[in-house]
């Protein structure tokens, strides 16, 4: 298994379209500029590069009240089975 | 109500120029831009090389957009393109005060829509068994490129595209003037945008049998055929009492527009349909000398389109018609299909406005059927009072536009 954190931050980094410099686990959602062309683009990325499937309807806010980069890191580490919980 | 339209800026983007200037310079001194070009399948031996009119820097133009459009496919890309310098072009300031974007419309077609995007994801689907990206419906839908330039600009009118094939830009043109006339908005973006340059779009067309293979000689006897070009070109069209109000450069008056279908083949044009459509538009025009009066032709260059729109025109003008200057400047730039009209009603506007009539370039060889003065070759001084814009569309689809001066 990749290393997910390194993973997401590269991938958020990519669409993150309002973020200056570079996000880290610390960094509010809410700075990262994103989109709902960019929240399809990152969940069609972390799918193909870590190999797991992402249940989300585009309907539905895919963010739900995750505040900082970190707590999407750790969404996804759950879904792919790493989660420390 | 109803209102005069005028156009009050200019866009363009194709194998002629990337801007109106260069577009222009080359159009008018004949520069033809048709080019051997290849392309591939990716991941697989198949290629295909064809005479094209291609836009060789679009990689540097589109990068150019920045970051929102990086996600658009290439023919909403061209479209933004044309739509920042029309924009530009017009003085218009979507982010004042004094703009009221609720007012404001755009009404971008489309030949095709995303093929580049399509293909890119079914060839990745078939060959390699990836996922399609995920954008690629709307990267494809025909609505892209009126939807992207709404968000781009803020525009909050009517939006929408049409698609009728190589009439696109110019019922679009002519639905957008009609918005205005009846009070439906202030301003409107329209024309259209086609980026069809790919390997699986090229096999189709040359399965049709209708490309040439060496250039496009419009009216010439030894023509072979039509030349897929790319691009995009767009009008500001407004109403002329709001153009007035704020001082606005006035490139003409949109003041005819016909449109009708032949009701007859999806591939042979029909003399009626394109007489039919000219005569509608030529009806708004107070001809006194016709030949001061210039026609932008469709004039593909292909056997069956030629002598049905020289006929046409003979039968909408009449005894007079061996005194219009005619040509088809797709001699120069292609066939943008969906784009045609967009780019050959900015070439009309520019041949109103400098008093040079753009020619017929590769043409060698008279052909008693296509027997209109068809500026062969060499451009022309001429003062114009009206210009006319034909296109006739696969499918019968038949649109035409007239702008005389204000």
């Amino acid at each position: 298994m990749a290393d997910i954190d390194a993973v997401m931050l590269e991938i958020i980094a990519n669409h993150a379209v309002g973020l200056a410099g570079t996000p880290s686990r610390d960094t509010p959602v809410a700075d990262l500029g994103i989109d709902s062309f960019a929240i399809v683009e990152i969940i069609y990325d972390v799918e193909e590069k870590l190999s797991i499937e992402i249940p989300f309807n585009a309907n539905e806010n895919p963010l739900g009240d995750m505040k900082t980069v970190g707590d999407l890191i750790d969404a996804v580490k759950e879904l792919a089975g790493q989660g420390g919980g | 109500m109803s209102r005069r339209v005028v156009v009050t800026g200019l866009g363009a983007v194709c194998g002629a120029g990337e801007n109106v200037d260069e577009f222009w310079a080359n159009v008018s001194n004949g520069n033809c831009a048709i080019r051997d070009g290849t392309r591939t399948c990716a991941g697989t031996d198949l290629s295909v090389t064809l005479p094209i009119a291609e836009i060789e820097n679009a990689d540097a133009l589109v990068s150019s957009l920045g970051r929102s459009l990086s996600r658009a496919d290439l023919y909403t890309q061209y479209a933004a393109l044309a739509g920042d310098e029309a924009i530009k072009d017009a003085g218009l300031d979507p982010q004042s005060e004094a703009f009221d974007p609720t007012r404001t419309a755009a009404i971008i077609g489309t030949g095709i829509g995303g093929q580049l995007a399509l293909e890119q994801a079914y060839t990745g689907m078939l060959r390699k068994g990836r996922r399609p990206h995920p954008l690629t419906i709307l990267k494809t839908i025909p609505n892209a490129a009126a939807s992207q330039l709404s968000i781009r600009f803020g525009f909050r009118g009517p939006a929408f595209a049409i698609s009728s094939a190589c009439a696109s830009a110019a019922h679009a043109i002519g639905v957008a003037g009609d918005i205005i006339r009846s009070g439906g908005a202030d301003i409107a973006i329209a024309g259209a945008s086609e980026a069809v340059l790919t390997y699986g779009s090229l096999e189709a067309w040359k399965a049709m049998h209708i490309l040439s293979d060496e250039k496009c000689r419009p009216f010439s006897k030894n023509r072979r055929g039509l030349v897929i070009g790319e691009g995009a070109g767009l009008l500001i069209l407004e109403a002329h009492d709001h153009a007035s109000k704020r001082g606005a450069k006035i490139y003409g008056e949109l003041l005819g527009f016909g449109m009708n279908a032949d009701g007859v083949d999806m591939i042979n044009p029909a003399v009626e349909g394109a007489s039919g459509a000219m005569e509608q538009a030529l009806s708004a025009l107070t001809v006194s000398d016709w030949g001061r009066v210039y026609v932008n032709a469709h004039g593909t260059g292909t056997l069956m389109n030629d002598p049905t729109e020289t006929k046409a025109i003979r039968i909408a003008v009449g005894q007079d018609a061996d005194a219009l200057c005619v040509s088809s400047t797709k001699s120069v730039h292609g066939h943008l299909l969906g784009a045609a009209g967009g780019v050959e009603a900015i070439a009309s506007l520019k041949a109103l406005n400098t008093g040079t009539i753009p020619p017929t370039v590769n043409y060698d060889e008279p052909d008693p059927e296509c027997d209109l003065d068809i500026t062969p070759n060499e451009a022309r001084e001429r003062t114009l009072d009206y210009v006319v814009s034909n296109s006739f569309a696969f499918g019968g689809l038949n649109a035409v536009l007239a702008f005389g001066r204000v």
